[in-house]
């Protein structure tokens, strides 16, 4: 039994123009301990497949159908039809959460041990002082520099790495079995995004926590994770172990993404995807990439949702053409150019 | 190289003062460009990278004097920019034109398309009104959008389109030389690649001059000639693009290149992780301005300011890197050297975080 086991998940925003189906039939799966990287372009649907997960989806969106099983100590919880008393246990104890933008994510008219002392004692029935000593041990966890000084600061006095630190810390605080981390270094620069990426392998190598790392960049995901399960339009498109997607990725949009990165000096036009990412709204009938796909238009994609498919071990797809596409399978695996 | 450059930006330097107080008295300046050179030549490209406050979008709005530096000379086409007013500086300023990074927030939300494309030719009382309209569609249709945009708002449009009509807005004027500042940063990768060719492809239609400033390093790679690496308002390090990335001589560098996270294993370098922030561009450190963070940092690196080492091409601002460049000979085995010293150094993880 997986940790966290999302089937079938549908989470539509109901605005004055219609229904809006954000996440349309997603399921995914975490195991213990593992990394599992959620990729897409914006409005694709990753973000709020995090928030059905945490029953964060704001009015008026609702979650319509499906189920988030939450494996704990032998009991399994659905987080869709938790009651929300239960869920806040959830929240911040058993999930913890880090957030893209630290500094709206923290409270400003608090300090830094305020905050995380908050984080523990909502979840563990400590006194202040035993709750202040955890705070500490949880900066000197993330390596945060001078550690006594930082529980007295308010979030304004850190900067940008250190506040990512400090949600780490409140996200760990409680020892969680899942991490989600939604765009956690998108806001960073690169070197502190590499102190960041560095910090977060090393704490799950350390307290075998399994993180749900949800981002746009192909580059964090393939430093990072163990799986990777790329969004389009609502819909799980490609899912796979990361080695695998990036060796052989099969989904046209994956691929799309793959060689529309800039790699080395210009040797002629980058690739593109010809059209833009549609708004959930606009989002075409049958295969929902249709529009924008290079390879087969043949009507059977105009009209009919193709499943998806598992075309090798692990390897989950949904294109029937998806075993014509993309580099072959080499008889000795590990050999991508 | 031969041909003399079209911009020419020497001894550059913009400082911000700080103030405090009832009667708002200076209390100091935030050196936000501290020192910096570089030329252009007509035609190419410089990509300026950095992170954020090292003043690479300062040295960009400085060259324009969207704000005003406090020293230093900024000749564009033998012109001194700094020195020019009035008619003069408006003239100037139709052949140098800019584009952000935000697409949201740089097009007014109450102008048709139509009226923000043409305002640049209504200030410089180019054209009747039909000769405007000529010139605002070639502009549009450039960035491969058509007339049908020209009475509607920008709200109707997603970031891509927005961002090609920021371009096509730039282009109207045509102009010589555009400052990009991270053109391309807000958009989705998909959405990327297509403005990048674009740009590209306006490059080479109308030889047109780019400062391309970024702190995406891969797209820089793509379409920079040359490229120059700032840290903290001064450029530490400045090569052609593919003598940069293939030899990096400073110790910044070589950091910044290892953290850009990859799928490519076989470009994947061993990461040399800083430890530290950035230092307050208010109080820079004294000496060399990376020392503090550097892994390779010396006594004399926290007492001098390294002067320029190199040579003509490929200048580097690093005690260490000219000592290496001395020994070595060449920017090649230099460039080893210093690799090779920052891995022993502790600093350096292989990549790979989580995963592995």
């Amino acid at each position: 039994m997986p940790l966290l086991d999302i089937r079938d998940l549908v989470t539509a925003f109901h605005t004055p123009d219609g229904r809006v189906p954000a996440v349309d039939g997603v399921s995914l799966a975490i195991e213990r301990g593992r990394t599992l990287g959620l990729v897409g372009e914006s409005g694709c649907g990753k973000s709020v497949t995090a928030m059905s997960i945490l029953g964060l989806v704001a009015a008026p969106g609702v979650i319509e159908s499906g189920k988030i099983l939450l494996d704990c100590d032998g009991r399994t919880d659905d987080l869709v039809t938790l009651p929300e008393r239960d869920l806040r246990r959830v929240r911040g104890g058993r999930i913890g959460m880090i957030f893209q933008e630290p500094m709206t994510s923290l409270n400003p008219v608090f300090t830094i041990g305020d905050q995380i002392t908050e984080a523990v004692r909502l979840h563990r029935d400590v006194t202040p002082a035993l709750a202040r000593a955890r705070a500490l041990e949880m900066l000197r966890l993330v390596r945060m520099a001078d550690p006594e000084r930082r529980l007295d600061e308010y979030p304004h006095q850190l900067s940008g790495g250190m506040r990512q630190r400090v949600m780490i810390a409140m996200a760990l605080a409680c020892e969680p079995d899942l991490v989600i981390a939604d765009e956690p270094t998108t806001a960073l620069d690169v070197t502190i995004q590499a102190q960041i990426l560095e910090l977060l392998g090393d704490l799950r190598r350390r307290l075998g926590t399994a993180i749900l790392l949800i981002t746009h960049d192909l580059g964090v995901v393939a430093e990072t994770c163990d799986d990777v399960a790329v969004m389009y339009a609502g819909r799980i498109v490609e899912q796979a172990p990361a080695a695998e997607l990036f060796a052989r990725p099969r989904h046209p949009y994956t691929i799309g993404l793959l060689a529309a990165r800039p790699t080395g000096r210009r040797s002629g036009p980058l690739t593109t995807i010809p059209g833009m990412v549609p708004a959930p709204r606009d989002f075409p009938a049958g295969c929902r990439f249709h529009p924008r796909c290079s390879f087969a238009r043949l009507p059977d994609c105009t009209t009919h949702t193709p499943a998806l498919d598992e075309i090798a071990p692990g390897h989950l797809v949904r294109c029937p053409f998806a075993d014509a596409l993309g580099p072959p399978r080499p008889s000795t695996p590990g050999t991508a150019p | 190289m031969n041909s003399p450059p079209l911009l020419d930006v020497a001894g550059l330097e913009t400082h911000f003062p700080v103030r405090r107080g009832l009667l708002r008295r200076q209390v100091g300046s935030v050196r936000a460009v501290d020192g910096v050179s570089f030329s252009i030549a007509k035609g190419r490209t410089l990509g300026l990278v950095g992170e954020s406050g090292c003043g690479k979008t300062t040295v960009g709005r400085s060259v324009l004097r969207l704000v005003e530096p406090t020293a230093g000379t900024v000749r564009f086409a033998g012109t001194d920019v700094r020195a020019t007013h009035g008619a003069a500086l408006r003239a100037l300023r139709r052949r140098m034109q800019i584009v952000f990074q935000d697409p949201y927030g740089s097009l007014n939300p109450r102008m048709t398309i139509r009226a923000i494309l043409e305002e640049g030719l209504v200030i410089h009382r180019l054209g009747t009104a039909d000769e405007r309209l000529v010139r605002v569609r070639a502009a549009l249709e450039r960035t491969g959008l058509t007339a049908s945009a020209l009475e509607r708002y920008p709200h109707e449009f997603s970031g891509g389109q927005r961002q090609r009509i920021a371009i096509a807005r730039a282009l109207v004027l045509e102009p010589d030389f555009l400052v990009l500042d991270e053109p391309v940063s807000a958009l989705d990768v998909s959405i990327q690649a297509q403005v990048v060719n674009l740009l590209v492809e306006l490059r080479e239609q109308l030889d047109l001059t780019y400062l391309f400033i970024s702190h995406d390093l891969s797209v820089v790679e793509y379409l920079a000639d040359e490229v120059a690496v700032m840290y903290l308002g001064r450029i530490v390090e400045r090569a052609p693009a593919d003598a940069l990335y293939r030899a990096a001589l400073h110790p910044y560098t070589l950091s910044l290149f290892s953290a850009v996270p990859t799928i490519d294993p076989a470009r994947r370098r061993r990461r040399i992780v800083l430890s530290g922030d950035v230092p307050s561009p208010a109080r820079p450190p004294s000496g060399c301005r990376f020392h503090p963070r550097c892994p390779l940092a010396e006594s004399v690196c926290r007492e001098a300011d390294p002067p320029a080492a190199g040579d003509a091409v490929h200048v580097v601002h690093c005690h260490v890197a000219a000592r290496e460049l001395d020994r070595a000979g060449d920017a090649g085995a230099a460039a080893a050297r210093i690799t090779d010293m920052l891995a022993r150094s502790g600093s350096a993880t292989l990549s790979g975080g989580v995963g592995t």
